[in-house]
């Protein structure tokens, strides 16, 4: 967000405490959310609950278009739509709650550094297994996609995303990429996250932050979403110290939310 | 069957009639006055045969096509019938679009089989180009856009016609493509297939829809009435025009397919749809959705009935009174697509944060008195295409509560009624549409409508 527009948010924000009736969307649980949209779900889940504020999760079919960015999930705050991690962050800050005060200078650059790093790997990682994978596409992606549509538009919009999808990939230099380099790729990050977490509870001292949610919300999702292979769990798994913080989060924070 | 020409041995001369001009309106021009000359007595009492009805002039149009609509011709009896039949003729020669010019000439047969009361009628018509293009720019609103039109009339010969449109802007694309063909002989009869893509914003709303769709139509006279049977697909998608759109707003947005049956029914006895001088007008229209498949569910009914009568002085009186219906069928709400709304920018109806989410129900009703320019400048010229015109128009538009029973639906209708009264001049655009500069003075506001008084400007086809 640009300086200007923060600024604004900030004071628009810090008017008002936050009111019980805030609301989460995202699509439908069941039918037809996607790997990467229910990761992004969870981290903002993740976060809001790690700050102890209460949040409702609604479930709508056009909850991509109803968002400001065209991205899940998006929030509403008083009369307030704020979409995607970051500039959630952001509002919680201004209004007085925030998980990463307790860091210097040098941890909150290695926190961003971090969260960029799951952004770019674990994120387009996801995104590229679901649109660009053929077997993927064709059984998993473009059904649970389409699903709240009737014909011919469920075939439209699926295919719309679809390409959409493969455009940007190819924009940032992925679609060359095979599958296996792909995983690989994960596998980096997840090692470059592993190294970072070491025997630690969490990122950065005992507190969660942020980059907790973030790193929660994918590793979590992709372990216990099926895919046409189990290949990406596995890759994951061989990590324990990663399984274990997953494991972690989900009893602290998700207890009363069956897995 | 040959044409021959005899030169008529008294003074009438042939009644030139030409093709429409731009100026020149098809419903003012009344069936021709005869002027009595006492000539006439001597050829009206006289009996003719009309041997032959020719056509000239035509190059791609198919023959079969016009001889239903001379047929007429040969039933006259007697000179004057001939041509008033002849002028009804060229008027059904003129509306099938595709002759820019038709002249009559009647003349006594000639030759071999000539009767001594014979008469040949000959139809000279010219033929419209075989295409027609425009291009136009256009600038408003922070957007430019260029349009560019096609039109082929009378494609095959048989009067298809295919129209499209493109419009090509620096914010939004928009393009339509027509396809017209009426049955032989049976003009009222035809078909009509659409495919369009258009559109809109609604500042009032905060609401932009871009619809693409594909439309067949079919039109066929049932007595007097004319009815239309018509089968729409349309994807639908809304969207936020601002930031600051209001949450409800916000929910409507994304994509939805809408596939419905519609019916209409119109009775139409003015002399003209502009500025009517007489007759009526009765729209009945009825929409199913939901049943030809995709996700948009409801039954919609709207009527428009408008009533006309000239008065003394030359002005006339004119009564219109719409309403509408809109009832979901299943448990999924009503999109804001295909809800009802009244009032343009100055709205009124249900709201929310200042954005106007239309309604499922609605009425309106007008009332108006128009005369001639006060001191009637520029008469029998320019100065009759102005009206003078008093007004007083009231309505209302709610969402219906579906506990409650239609009676209680009809009790909210008929509380708080908006309604306004007002002067202004109504100037008319050839026989599409008209200007109109109006003082308005609104009562009867209910909390939450915008209020427009004072000067009001607007055009249009289509006014309460």
């Amino acid at each position: 967000m640009s300086l200007a527009a923060e600024a604004f948010m900030s004071q628009m924000a810090a008017a008002e405490p936050w009111p019980e009736n805030a609301t989460l969307y995202q699509p439908l649980k069941e039918d037809q959310i996607l790997l990467s949209d229910c990761a992004s779900s969870l981290a903002v889940q993740a976060y809001l609950r790690m700050c102890g504020l209460p949040v409702q999760v609604v479930y709508r079919a056009n909850a991509e278009y109803m968002s400001p960015s065209g991205k899940i999930p998006f929030i509403h705050v008083g009369n307030q739509v704020v979409s995607e991690l970051g500039p959630i962050v952001q509002f919680t800050k201004a209004k007085g709650h925030s998980l990463s005060d307790g860091l210097d200078d040098v941890q909150r650059a290695e926190m961003k550094a971090y969260m960029e790093l799951v952004n770019n790997m674990l994120l387009t990682a996801e995104l590229y297994i679901q649109w660009c994978d053929d077997s993927t596409a064709t059984e998993i992606s473009r059904p649970r996609y389409s699903s709240p549509y009737s014909w011919p538009l469920n075939k439209i919009l699926a295919y719309q995303k679809q390409w959409e999808v493969r455009r940007k990939m190819n924009a940032i230099g992925w679609g060359g990429k095979t599958l296996e380099q792909v995983y690989e790729d994960v596998s980096q990050c997840c090692q470059a996250l592993s190294q970072r977490l070491g025997t630690q509870s969490y990122f950065f001292n005992k507190q969660p932050t942020e980059l907790d949610a973030l790193v929660f919300g994918h590793l979590f999702t992709i372990l216990t979403t099926r895919l046409t292979s189990t290949e990406l769990a596995e890759r994951i798994k061989s990590y324990s110290n990663l399984l274990s913080f997953c494991r972690r989060i989900e009893q602290t924070y998700f207890e009363d939310k069956s897995s | 069957i040959s044409t021959i020409y005899i030169q008529f041995s008294c003074n009438l001369d042939p009644l030139p009639m030409h093709g429409p001009e731009l100026g020149v309106q098809a419903d003012d021009i009344d069936a021709p006055e005869m002027e009595q000359e006492p000539k006439q007595e001597v050829l009206e009492n006289k009996d003719v045969v009309v041997q032959r009805v020719h056509i000239d002039g035509l190059g791609r149009t198919k023959e079969d096509l016009l001889t239903y609509e001379i047929s007429d011709v040969f039933q006259a009896k007697n000179l004057i019938d001939v041509m008033r039949k002849s002028h009804e003729a060229r008027q059904k020669l003129l509306r099938l679009g595709i002759f820019r010019k038709v002249e009559v000439v009647i003349d006594t047969s000639r030759g071999e089989d000539a009767l001594p009361n014979g008469l040949d009628v000959t139809f000279e018509v010219t033929e419209l180009r075989r295409m027609t293009g425009s291009y136009n720019t256009m600038v408003g609103n922070n957007e430019g856009s260029m349009v560019l039109g096609l039109k082929l009339p009378n494609v095959l010969g048989r009067a298809e016609k295919l129209t499209f449109q493109f419009s090509y802007g620096t914010k939004e694309t928009s393009y339509g493509l027509s396809v017209f063909k009426p049955q032989p002989g049976n003009f009222e009869r035809n078909i009509t297939l659409n495919a369009y893509k258009v559109t809109g914003q609604f500042p009032w709303s905060s609401l932009r829809e871009t619809d693409r769709g594909i439309s067949a139509e079919l039109s066929f006279p049932v007595w007097k009435t004319s009815q239309t049977l018509k089968w729409e697909g349309v994807w639908r998608e809304l969207g936020c025009l601002a930031r600051t759109a209001s949450f409800s707003i916000r929910e409507e947005s994304g994509h939805s397919l809408k596939s419905s049956l519609s019916h209409a029914m119109v009775i139409d006895t003015r002399n003209s749809s502009i500025l009517p001088r007489k007759g009526g007008l009765l729209k009945i229209h009825q929409e199913l959705a939901g049943y030809t498949g995709g996700d948009a569910s409801f039954l919609k009914e709207d009527f428009e009935i408008q009533l006309n009568k000239t008065l003394f002085w030359d002005s006339v009186l004119s009564a219109s009174l719409w309403g509408g219906l809109l009832l979901p069928i299943g448990d999924k709400p009503t999109s804001i697509a295909d809800r009802f709304y009244l009032g343009g920018p100055t709205s009124m109806g249900p709201q929310s944060e200042g954005d106007y989410l239309g309604g499922e129900a609605y009425w309106a009703g007008g009332l108006h008195l128009y005369t001639p320019l006060p001191f009637r400048p520029g008469m029998g010229g320019f100065g009759d295409l102005f009206r003078t015109h008093f007004f007083l128009n009231a309505g209302n538009l709610c969402n219906l509560n579906y506990g409650e029973g239609p009676q209680a639906h009809l009790k909210k209708l008929a509380e708080c009624i908006r309604w306004s009264y007002g002067l202004g001049i109504v100037l008319r655009l050839g026989n599409i549409a008209r200007l109109e500069l109006n003082y308005c003075i609104p009562m009867g506001v209910q909390s939450g409508d915008r209020i427009c008084d004072g000067v009001q400007f607007g055009a249009g086809i289509r006014f309460l």
